[in-house]
């Protein structure tokens, strides 16, 4: 290369044309104001709080993918978050009802026999469990 | 066909892989941030030979570059061909439409801009499924897309010029 780094930047520079400019100023634009509303637009569900005998045990955001074990009454429950949703894969329920249940993305899911509490909420505590019957 | 045609389309095309298969050796902090390298070489053809051989580029590109990788006929080969077709067709249409309006540096931008857009829908078609997902990630992807569009945009203006001596003096 003949010329120093400045002329080629200023040479790069000097060939864009004002549409250019105006077109990277209109992405910009478009992708900020996009990247700001999504913030907004975001559903407030986005917080997973497990509960075992009305003690919470675990807090967790919904966009971030784990697997996590909870140690019950009569066994480990495993909850998995993936893909912001929850479900519960492994329990030791004899009749599976949690599991059945399959992928929430909002509401709960209830495991009695194990008294697991699965919510998606926006964090504000749901206000516990008033009676359990069976 | 010219051979002259056959010659150019082969060397860039040739060009082409060799940049797409390089940027998959560079780390990247997000594993499908992809600088589009390879899109250097599309628009220099298009602007230099015109949009015949620059989809013809293209679609090489993409074939071979999955058969070598070892994803062809997977879903990130749909995903590859559908932002390369669609990201070609619009620089070209651009570029035959408003010939002096941008440079290179502009239908770069314009490419990506197409490119990112069709991944996005071909990711909501046969993948994610779930609008919200797109919609959160559309902004990250389309802001780092007009990054990188903008750099490769700016080598290739930078290209362009210093074939264009050469170009004219052949042909």
């Amino acid at each position: 290369m003949h010329r120093k780094d400045r002329g080629l930047i200023k040479e790069l520079l000097k060939q864009t044309t004002p549409y250019d400019w105006l077109l990277l100023f209109f992405l910009i634009i478009v992708s900020l104001s996009g990247l700001i509303s999504m913030k907004k637009f975001l559903p407030s569900g986005s917080l997973v709080t497990i509960e075992v005998e009305g003690r919470e045990v675990y807090k967790l955001s919904l966009f971030q993918d784990r697997t996590v074990e909870i140690k019950g009454p009569i066994g480990t429950t495993v909850v998995e978050i993936k893909g912001q949703r929850v479900r519960i894969v492994e329990s030791p329920c004899p009749n599976k009802i949690c599991i059945k249940q399959g992928w929430i993305s909002r509401g709960a899911i209830v495991c009695l026999p194990n008294r697991v509490v699965v919510t998606v909420g926006s964090g504000e505590t749901t206000g516990g469990i008033d009676a359990i019957t069976r | 066909m010219q051979s002259q045609d056959r010659v150019r389309i082969a060397l860039l095309a040739g060009y082409a892989i060799g940049l797409h298969m390089l940027e998959r050796l560079i780390p990247t902090p997000i594993p499908w941030l992809r600088f589009g390298l390879a899109n250097i070489i599309t628009l220099i053809a298009i602007m230099l030979y015109g949009f015949r051989i620059g989809m013809m580029i293209t679609l090489i590109r993409v074939f071979l570059g999955s058969l070598f990788v070892g994803t062809f006929l997977g879903p990130a080969f749909a995903m590859s061909l559908g932002g390369g077709i669609v990201s070609t067709c619009a620089m070209a249409v651009v570029y035959r439409t408003l010939p002096l309006l941008f440079s290179p540096f502009g239908l770069s931008l314009i490419g990506a801009f197409f490119h990112n857009v069709t991944q996005l829908a071909l990711a909501y078609l046969l993948f994610v499924r779930r609008i919200e997902v797109i919609l959160y990630l559309s902004p990250i992807i389309l802001f780092l897309g007009i990054i990188t569009g903008g750099i490769n945009g700016l080598i290739c203006g930078f290209i362009i010029k210093r074939l264009e001596p050469e170009i004219t003096h052949i042909s």
